[in-house]
């Protein structure tokens, strides 16, 4: 047995993909271990997935299914080419990726990049929303069966997993390069623009989309989804109906450019990997600028919140304040209610409006934009920017202790982070207002768009504030923004639901008002609206609070990463 | 006030994990002006008793009292007198160590110009003024446990809980705490630290306990506990376990 020291560091066994997805499901199964709660959730969020994925499926097949061969490239690269833009963006915008196992875990293994970044894409497929995708582009497979044989039912089989594969290396490649760019302090900024020219490019796209289903010029349709089908967006997808449609050639060369496509991205993945791995512990260079003239008190405030009283109240706002700036994921999240926040409601609303490109008149404003319906992109951004702090403790993670220790009340608490995420609310609130009446060529809509904006988002701070008490999960310590447990992800998206709709509940009293007051509620709207807003929010916090003062232990317990 | 009360008091104090004990009835009296030195191997439940003890972790069982305010019935006053640093908790760790040290004493609402004062002098004489406004998560190991003791000492507490806090300091910070420490109790301050650092307790505390397996074993001050053995000696009487290998791990020596 005694074998000498030197010689067993070469390994007897190969590690491969299926260690990883082993792991993977350990990790998952001992993260549900003891947590009934968590199983439930895991089950509710993977019926919802499976429900709509059975609708999507006979979406698809519908063309098949109804014998009419005429749509069926339409919608296998339409249906396509939306599934990976959305993997693509939507991680970045609202979800983030399931990072159950953090790369930097695997720095010290002797592990060449390249089985790392196989291994973890295995593993990443591994996952509710990859099964759910997967059944539900099958529907492509029906209907390239029903139209061509066992041969296209084969090959568009072999063309939805491919593109399956695309759909999560684009994803934890995007995320990924975004999450070392966020890192860095140098390029933090220059990720933010990025970030913001992706979330805008949906704005052109959807409106070309409907200026071309109201033209309804099939062939005109029909041309764009060729194109589409030749580029990475959609060629996994229409593979199958290519087949069946006759064109034989073109299949091979389509799953072509798919292949080529992922292991583009995964080399890609595996670039940013390596700094995900190796820059883990720090959040850049130390800014070493010994300038400690001032007293440490004058430091901790910023200049924007120099106003508040050197007191309790004003530390937690300053802190908070700091940290919204200071934390990537926190910051990350501010960036995402900026560019949602003004380019959906830019849609909505224009895209309301029968604004065509062939169009006579041109670009006008005055269209059939209405006050309901401003009214109600005002209510969607207000809610949009409340429902970030859903999870405000979880940014905090085991620091939250400090204020545990200290005894701070719960009311004091929350009325501190309100005030501090307002700092940064606030003002965009106002430029999405100011801009979107100006788009729209209605200046005096202003005052009843500010008032509908801040009663959502007073209602928001309100609804969050009870979710972020009594909802709160850990997020991981790991210098990725965007990631999260898996578990998480299923407790994120129906709390994140939850609150939406109960703070979309509390504001549709302002579209209602705004359908019926008429001209009275563009003086009435604003001072109402605030009204509104801050009576929601203090209430919010006056009633919240109490349940934060029961719970400050198990709060901080559930904030906690468990290690 | 020294005379009345223990300045911590513990009774019952039981706390289970997912049905595993991790700490199964602790009773402590810690007399006021005391070095208390809680003992005890990885596992045995130190930071479980002592994040009780201060209001982190709400107790399945039993109470806990600071100079005889309830740390659960009553936890404004007790949180007052209390000066905590925990293990395994994060800090702040995106401010700065002169912010951080501003957003505790107004925390603790201090006034502002003594918060100064007070971090000027923290800062001075634990090293860190240096650092300038290096954010605390790019303190090294060492550094962060000193600035999460400025932290716990800024609003001047009367009783002082510290989680192992010579764990990853240097020699050199190590001999500064143990001199800041000291000169706090002298002026009649209690401190409570847990380690397993036999060496560290022997020197400093006027007082051990030994935990292991969430029960104290030895309790006293610590002639009381060592009698004529090391301090080292009683320890692993107490906890048991092997010390030296036998036939296995042959691979070891070629």
């Amino acid at each position: 047995m005694a074998v000498p020291m030197n010689a067993p560091a070469r390994p007897v066994r190969r590690v491969t993909a299926r260690h990883f997805v082993r792991l993977k499901l350990r990790v998952m199964g001992n993260n549900f271990r003891g947590q009934g709660w968590r199983v439930a959730l895991f089950l509710v969020g993977s019926l919802i997935g499976l429900w709509f994925a059975v609708g999507a499926f006979f979406g698809l097949a519908a063309p098949g299914l109804a014998g009419d061969d005429r749509y069926a490239l339409l919608i296998a690269a339409f249906a396509g080419g939306l599934t990976v833009l959305g993997w693509l963006l939507l991680p970045l915008v609202f979800f983030g990726v399931d990072e159950t196992l953090d790369p930097a875990r695997f720095a010290l293994l002797p592990l060449s990049r390249r089985t790392l970044v196989t291994g973890l894409f295995a593993a990443a497929l591994v996952s509710v929303p990859t099964v759910a995708m997967l059944l539900a582009l099958s529907g492509l497979v029906v209907t390239a069966g029903i139209f061509g044989g066992w041969s296209a039912a084969v090959v568009a089989a072999i063309g939805v997993v491919f593109g399956l594969l695309l759909c999560v290396a684009a994803a934890r490649a995007v995320t990924s390069a975004f999450a070392s760019m966020l890192r860095s302090r140098r390029v933090r900024d220059l990720a933010a623009v990025l970030l913001a020219v992706a979330a805008a490019l949906l704005g052109p796209l959807q409106i070309a989309g409907l200026a071309a289903i109201q033209d309804a010029n099939w062939d005109r349709l029909t041309g764009l989804a060729t194109v589409i089908g030749w580029t990475p967006f959609g060629a996994a997808w229409t593979a199958g109906i290519d087949m069946a449609q006759g064109r034989v050639w073109a299949a091979p060369l389509k799953l072509l450019i798919t292949a080529v496509t992922i292991v583009a991205l995964l080399i890609w993945w595996s670039r940013s990997l390596e700094s995900a791995m190796v820059g883990a512990a720090s959040s850049g260079p130390a800014r070493a600028r010994p300038e400690l003239t001032s007293g440490v008190v004058a430091q901790l405030f910023p200049r924007a919140a120099g106003w508040l009283r050197r007191d309790r109240f004003g530390a937690l706002v300053a802190r908070e304040a700091r940290y919204w700036w200071r934390d990537a994921r926190r910051r990350a999240n501010l960036i995402t209610i900026a560019v949602v926040g003004l380019f959906v409601p830019v849609m909505v609303n224009l895209g309301g409006q029968g604004f065509t490109i062939d169009s006579e008149q041109g670009f006008t404003s005055a269209g059939s934009s209405s006050p309901v319906l401003v009214s109600l992109s005002m209510l969607f951004v207000g809610l949009l920017a409340a429902v970030t702090l859903a999870n405000q403790f979880g940014f905090d993670g085991s620091a939250y202790a400090a204020n545990v220790v200290a005894g701070v009340p719960g009311r004091l608490e929350l009325h501190a982070r309100m005030a501090a995420f307002s700092l940064y609310v606030l003002p965009m609130l106002a430029v999405v207002a100011v801009v979107i009446a100006l788009v729209l060529g209605e200046p005096a809509w202003i005052g009843f768009m500010v008032g509908t904006l801040l009663a959502t988002y007073g209602a928001g701070l309100a609804v969050n504030s009870f979710v972020s008490v009594l909802g709160a999960y850990s997020l991981p310590e790991t210098s990725n923004p965007f990631a999260m447990n898996s578990g998480a992800g299923v407790v994120k998206g129906l709390l994140t639901l939850v609150a939406m709709l109960a703070t979309a509940a509390i504001g549709v009293p302002m579209v209602v008002a705004a359908a019926l007051l008429g001209d009275a509620w563009l003086w009435l709207g604003l001072p109402l609206g605030a009204a509104y807003g801050v009576g929601a929010a203090l209430l919010g916090a006056y009633l919240a609070g109490d349940v934060l003062d029961r719970r400050l232990p198990e709060l901080l317990a559930m904030v906690t990463p468990r290690r | 006030m020294t005379g009345e009360h223990p300045a911590l008091t513990l009774r019952g104090l039981a706390k289970s994990f997912d049905g595993k004990i991790a700490v199964a009835g602790v009773d402590l009296d810690v007399p006021a002006g005391s070095f208390y030195g809680l003992l005890g191997p990885n596992g045995a439940g130190k930071t479980t008793t002592l994040s009780m003890a201060v209001g982190l972790l709400r107790p399945d069982a039993g109470s806990a009292w600071v100079l005889g305010s309830d740390v659960w019935a009553d936890p404004v006053t007790a949180k007052q007198l209390l000066g905590v640093m925990p293990d395994g908790v994060r800090l702040f760790d995106r401010l700065s160590g002169g912010e951080l040290l501003a957003y505790h004493g107004l925390l603790r609402g201090m006034d502002p110009t003594v918060v100064d004062q007070r971090a000027a002098e923290l800062l001075d004489v634990l090293a860190l003024a240096d650092a300038g406004r290096t954010l605390v998560v790019d303190y090294s190991a060492g550094m962060k446990k000193k600035i999460g003791l400025a932290c716990a000492l800024l609003h001047g507490p009367r009783l002082l809980v510290l989680d192992e806090p010579f764990e990853a300091v240097d020699p050199v910070s190590a001999a500064l705490i143990r001199d800041i420490l000291q000169r706090y109790v002298a002026g009649g301050g209690t401190v409570v630290f847990s380690s397993h650092v036999m060496e560290v307790v022997q020197r400093l505390c006027s007082h051990v306990a030994i935990l292991a397996e969430g029960t104290i074993k030895r309790v006293g001050t610590l002639e009381e506990v060592r009698g004529d053995r090391s301090l080292e000696d009683v320890f692993v009487e107490v906890v048991g376990g092997r010390t030296a290998t036998g036939e296995e791990l042959a691979w070891l020596s070629r």
